[in-house]
């Protein structure tokens, strides 16, 4: 029988299966600072050790400050934090990655730069945007705390059977330096909505994917919870065993796996989707949003919608452009590239890798930050900012002005120093732009990193289609 | 299980604004409890009572997967979410800490619900009787193996 990719990774962990409940083995399970204290706790009040401790990996990320590490962390709650996750991965015998590691960084940055994401596998995080795994063919769901327990207990994960949702992605980008898979996926879920993807895994395919480099495909899945799905998927090719090779935690007999991994990780033909969505990359526009939420954007050549507009006759709608608009403190019918900003923020899951820094150091590289404008450049992790200053990169973005940053989450999600003060409006590389996200009253508007990178320079968003790139 | 209803007329009311990040290095759940709902109802803290029920629009509970939102709320009293639809992680959450219960109703029940009626709920009927109203709705059953989860008292009381 055809079989899609998510059901051939599926039916593979499948441990016990009853009225399409099921009990998945879980090959990789990464760990921070904030989602497990309880779950360590529960494990001792049960006298539970953890299950398999060579396959959990940890990591300290959303608390740490992005200053000078030689520091002490001022916020007690914060260190308390992660002194907590030091301890309980010294008691139950965990690696961890912390925050003096060369390898300290977002979770979801430093699992496939150590290449403890592996296609075929199953991985599970407490944080919604494990999604981003799935860009190496590897099944990754974001759990809570309870379930987080759970796994480092048993391993296992107890879960109904997703649906399957296919989103064909095609069409060459005219200008792909400019209109980045940033701007795909913002433009999917505009068009999905924030719950489009709910209850099922997202397998992305089709021409425009099999063109995009590993990073660029970790931002596409990275935004697959934005969409409200369970898992976002790509079938790995030769891009993908290319970047896994040689990397810290890959297997030593590589070639053996990528023979194996290239013979079965793939959707057969004839295999059947649940849902299907066909989307053309070939003319869209760099992104920004206006709203409170990922589908709450537009192109930069457009204007801040009109709400009775946007609403399209649904009041609901109508009612939450409404009060977003208010928050954002925007007038209907400005043009995007009216809007002024305060903060530039380049980092997070989505976008503080490598690439993501080279390609926004092209914009900044001999400019200077507008004189009203706080810009930041946080890599995702330790061996991204090693890497960055090998390339000067550095210095490109200090001589600019932007603040040069140590490795964390940082201002994605305002629970360590960087964050908005309220009524800021910040151009951001992250992935939600809710009410408070990156600071109380904080303004957020979702851009790729070339779009920040030149809205740091202009204080104003530009259409970087207009610059040169190349 | 009687309570009255807290009505939010939105949908996406997300994890940010039930238990904004700032709060997520609170350990102790009665603490968190006084944060639930800051970031879009500054008085939620005050008015909600032991036993209510929030009242709210489509993907309630989306965004980031911290169990620390289902458990402000359940600390704060509240004993169900009645909404159109939920994000997923959300919602295993909730049952799996038996925390809340996840309740999707559908737009009718949504729309007739005001602020502060008086709501009954009937797991086992699969209805919600607005004492206020004096109407009945259906509500959604549970799948099965959330329905079990719920059932045994969240996901480590749950035996296959």
């Amino acid at each position: 029988m055809s079989k899609t990719l998510f059901e051939k990774i599926w039916d593979s962990h499948i441990v016990t299966e009853e009225n399409g409940r099921s009990l998945l083995y879980v090959d990789r399970h990464l760990v921070h600072e904030v989602t497990s204290p309880q779950a360590f706790d529960g494990l001792r009040l049960n006298g539970r050790k953890v299950r398999r401790t060579d396959l959990t990996f940890a990591t300290m990320d959303h608390n740490v400050p992005t200053s000078d590490r030689s520091l002490p962390i001022i916020d007690q709650t914060s260190s308390t934090q992660i002194k907590a996750l030091e301890k309980n991965c010294k008691e139950f015998g965990i690696t961890l990655f912390d925050i003096n590691s060369p390898n300290q960084g977002i979770v979801h940055v430093i699992g496939p730069e150590l290449g403890i994401t592996l296609p075929g596998t199953t991985i599970v995080c407490g944080d919604s945007h494990t999604s981003t795994h799935g860009a190496f063919g590897s099944l990754a769901f974001g759990i809570g705390t309870s379930d987080v327990e759970h796994v480092l207990a048993t391993q296992c994960i107890m879960m109904e059977k997703p649906k399957t949702f296919e989103i064909n992605i095609k069409g060459k980008r005219k200008n792909p330096h400019a209109v980045t898979a940033k701007d795909i996926i913002l433009s999917i879920i505009k068009k999905i909505g924030t719950a489009g993807g709910t209850g099922t895994v997202i397998e992305y395919r089709g021409d425009t994917i099999s063109e995009l480099t590993m990073e660029q495909r970790m931002t596409i899945c990275n935004m697959s919870i934005e969409a409200g799905a369970r898992a976002g998927l790509i079938a790995p090719d030769e891009k993908t065993f290319q970047y896994l090779r040689g990397k810290k935690y890959a297997p030593e007999n590589y070639d053996d796996y990528v023979n194996l991994w290239r013979e079965n990780l793939k959707t057969d033909s004839g295999a059947q989707f649940d849902k299907s969505f066909t989307f053309s990359a070939e003319n869209i526009a760099p992104q920004v949003s206006w709203g409170t939420n990922p589908a709450m954007t537009t192109d930069v050549t457009d204007i801040v919608p009109f709400p009775e507009e946007y609403g399209k006759g649904n009041p609901e709608e109508e009612k939450g452009a409404t009060k977003a608009l208010q928050y954002m403190g925007l007038k209907p019918g400005t043009a995007i590239t009216d809007i002024v900003i305060d903060r530039v923020f380049i980092g997070s899951c989505t976008n503080s890798r490598l690439e993501d820094l080279t390609e926004a150091a092209k914009v900044v590289k001999g400019k200077k930050v507008s004189a009203k404008v706080r810009a930041m450049v946080v890599p995702g992790s330790q061996l991204v900012k090693k890497n960055a200053e090998a390339l000067g990169l550095d210095n490109i973005f200090k001589d600019a002005g932007f603040e040069w940053r140590e490795s964390g989450c940082s201002m994605c999600l305002g629970m360590n120093p960087d964050i908005l003060a309220a009524g800021e409006r910040c151009a951001s590389t992250s992935n939600r732009n809710f009410e408070g996200r990156q600071g109380t009253g904080g303004r957020t508007h979702l851009v790729s990193p070339v779009m920040a990178a030149a809205a740091a320079i202009h204080g104003h968003f530009v259409d970087v289609r207009e610059l040169d790139l190349n | 299980m009687k309570g009255s209803v807290i009505k939010y007329e939105r949908d996406n009311i997300d994890t940010d604004v039930i238990l904004p990040g700032p709060y997520l290095k609170i350990h102790d759940y009665a603490e968190l409890a006084t944060h639930a709902m800051e970031g879009l109802d500054k008085d939620f803290h005050k008015r909600v009572k032991p036993g209510d029920f929030i009242v709210a629009g489509k993907n309630f509970g989306c965004g980031s997967s911290r169990e620390h939102a289902p458990i402000a709320l359940s600390y704060s009293g509240i004993k169900a979410v009645l909404a159109l639809s939920f994000a997923r992680i959300f919602y295993r959450n909730a049952v799996d800490g038996a925390f809340l219960l996840p309740i999707e109703i559908d737009e009718s029940a949504y729309k007739d619900i005001s602020d502060g009626d008086s709501l009954e709920v009937n797991i086992a009927a699969n209805e919600i009787k607005n004492l206020t109203k004096n109407k009945i709705y259906k509500m959604k059953p549970f799948p099965e193996l959330i329905g079990k989860i719920i059932e045994a008292g969240g996901l480590f009381n749950y035996k296959p």
